[in-house]
């Protein structure tokens, strides 16, 4: 790479971060026909299309998401399906209709592949640069954008998109993440706590039977609850004007409750019907006044999350093994004291009872969600943007202010036209927008607004 | 269909946002000033406080007032409220269907249309907030005046 560059290229994009949202937002760019477009990938890690959720090597890590929702492309829902497929890696027999939660680390060689291909389609129109460094920060230029890479050097263009991902944040207190350098070799014979109930502790529990830690993992969250599993179904049909918008939370809850209540007496799954509202949830999200907003990160997210964020049923089966078989304790409570020692003496109290339980582990594990104060992110392009008064946190504050056109919004709040972000970091104004099926529409809308 | 109860559960929430922030209003003013009973504004104003878009106050000084400023209530919300689901026709409903007896829901092009129809009404009334619906100028309503002038006899019912 020589530097900065002497022009500013018409059209020219650069995406910070080539994890599976810099992927998909590349790949729909470069569905244009444009022969001027240069998009620019930065990603500091060794391999594209593996952020935080698909880097795991660990086959028992399935998707949550069954392959027909897990394509690349908006307009085509069958493209991951028709690559497992071509490669041998579903029963012939199968049709695209059949669950199937293909390993994570499937689905990142299918991001990667994607990627080799567009890179050598666009070899000789030196439409896309791939660029493995990290990169620090953005500042907006008269002309466009320079983002500054930890090797010293700049690479400008007219625009910026962020698709940096979840957070990548250290671990609170006394506990660490899972797979992280403070992950130590750890004796099969000792008892661990993980703090979270939902699907990171599955993630940990899958990773310590792989490991072969075989006693008690106590998991701890606010309500102990495990998320669902997903059953094959049907998603009603739902238009917007049966859905109350704007109201309270509190109105919401009670209408979506009877609706759940009038289908089951038809005999209809509640999983079809919180799926069948899943077109409306950013619609829903984006009307609902702030204080239902607040009311909802608070209190009934974590209703929500376990019968939206579902795993596959065979995972599930484990789980639900396990903890029958007391290999996990599933613990309603909150951690009211850390003793540090040889090992942990962690007081849990119980959100029942109220009464305090002590537990003597050799570990924390850290799953307790991914939602964080965006302020105090640990990537430094997200926090000197925000340090700079660029951008600035969402009422919320789990993800960047962002216009409904994915513009990030300055400390002052002017909209800015050359910075913008795609994914995880857009939820505050997105609502759910970590997963694939929804971060592909996000990107495929971005792309046509930005190149027609 | 625009039920009375809408219509008047949206006049009454015209009435507040006429009022300067943060003052309340008297149910008895809102009825009188708006042609409304009083017993039934009484229960329309229990269920948009219920919603969430009004707020009320008790005793000698009390009354309603709007929930938040009226720029960010749609109308399309309300109506929702205080109607339940948008819909030309009772059958052109997902979540409130009413089976018409005298026809097969299937194959009734009436109810395809109205289906859509329903849409349009989504994206008309979800576009305008209370503010908007207040600051409409009486001159701008020509249809309206057509409709006044007309000769009593044939003059169009809401």
């Amino acid at each position: 790479m020589s530097g900065r560059a002497s022009s500013i290229i018409p059209n020219s994009i650069i995406i910070v971060g080539g994890g599976a949202s810099g992927v998909v937002m590349a790949a729909h760019l470069l569905k244009s026909t444009n022969p001027d477009l240069r998009v620019t990938l930065i990603e500091k890690r060794p391999h594209f299309g593996q952020g935080i959720a698909y880097s795991t090597l660990l086959s028992a890590h399935v998707l949550n998401v069954s392959a027909a929702g897990m394509s690349a492309y908006a307009d085509d829902p069958g493209n991951f399906w028709r690559w497992l497929h071509g490669r041998g890696l579903v029963d012939q027999e199968q049709t695209p209709q059949t669950p199937f939660y293909a390993p994570r680390s499937i689905y990142a060689r299918y991001l990667g592949e994607l990627l080799d291909e567009l890179e050598a389609r666009e070899q000789p129109t030196g439409r896309l640069r791939l660029i493995h460094e990290e990169s620090l920060s953005i500042t907006p230029t008269a002309s466009g954008v320079e983002v500054a890479l930890a090797n010293g050097t700049s690479v400008v263009a007219h625009m910026a998109i962020l698709a940096t991902g979840h957070d990548e944040q250290p671990a609170q207190g006394h506990a660490v993440r899972m797979g992280s350098e403070a992950d130590t070799a750890l004796d099969p014979e000792s008892r661990v706590m993980v703090l979270g109930t939902g699907l990171s502790m599955v993630d940990a529990f899958l990773a310590l039977e792989q490991r072969g830690h075989r006693r008690e993992i106590v998991a701890v969250s606010r309500r102990g609850l495990l998320p669902s599993p997903h059953r094959k179904g049907n998603p009603i049909k739902l238009d917007v004007a049966d859905i109350p918008l704007g109201t309270q939370l509190s109105y919401f809850v009670g209408w979506f409750r009877d609706l759940i209540r009038e289908n089951q007496k038809a005999g209809i799954d509640w999983r079809d019907v919180v799926d069948g509202l899943r077109p409306f949830n950013q619609k829903i999200w984006q009307n609902w006044p702030a204080s239902a907003k607040r009311r909802f990160v608070e209190h009934t997210k974590a209703w929500w999350d376990i019968h939206r964020h579902r795993m596959a049923p065979e995972v599930y089966a484990k789980v639900t093994q396990a903890v029958q078989s007391g290999r996990i304790r599933l613990v309603a409570g909150r951690v009211v004291g850390i003793t540090p020692g040889e090992a942990f003496s962690v007081d849990v109290q119980s959100r029942h009872s109220q009464l305090v339980e002590t537990f003597d582990v050799a570990r924390i594990y850290d799953c307790s969600g991914i939602v964080r104060d965006i302020s105090t992110s640990s990537n430094s392009v997200v926090r000197s943007l925000v340090d700079r008064g660029l951008a600035r946190p969402d009422p919320m504050r789990i993800g960047l202010d962002v216009s409904a056109n994915c513009e990030i919004i300055a400390g002052d709040g002017t909209v800015s036209r050359k910075i913008l972000a795609v994914g995880p970091l857009t939820r505050g104004t997105f609502f759910e927008i970590d997963a694939i099926p929804d971060i592909r529409i996000q990107c495929a809308r971005l792309s046509k607004q930005l190149l027609g | 269909m625009l039920t009375k109860k809408g219509k008047y559960g949206l006049k009454a929430l015209v009435h507040l946002a006429h009022l300067p922030a943060g003052q309340l209003a008297f149910v008895n003013d809102i009825a009188i000033g708006n042609n409304i009973p009083k017993k039934f504004l009484d229960a329309i104003l229990g269920e948009l406080r219920n919603a969430g878009f009004v707020q009320s106050r008790k005793g000698k000084d009390g009354g309603y007032r709007l929930a938040r400023p009226a720029d960010e209530i749609k109308v399309g919300h309300v109506v929702r409220v205080l109607d339940g689901p948008l819909a030309p026709i009772p059958c052109a409903s997902r979540t409130q269907y009413q089976r018409c007896e005298d026809c097969n829901e299937a194959t009734c092009q009436v109810r395809h249309l109205m289906l859509e129809v329903r849409q349009a009404i989504a994206e008309v009334l979800d576009q305008r907030s209370l503010a908007e619906m207040r600051d409409i100028g009486l001159d701008d309503l020509t249809v309206a005046r057509v409709i006044d002038e007309l000769p009593v006899t044939v003059k169009v019912q809401a």
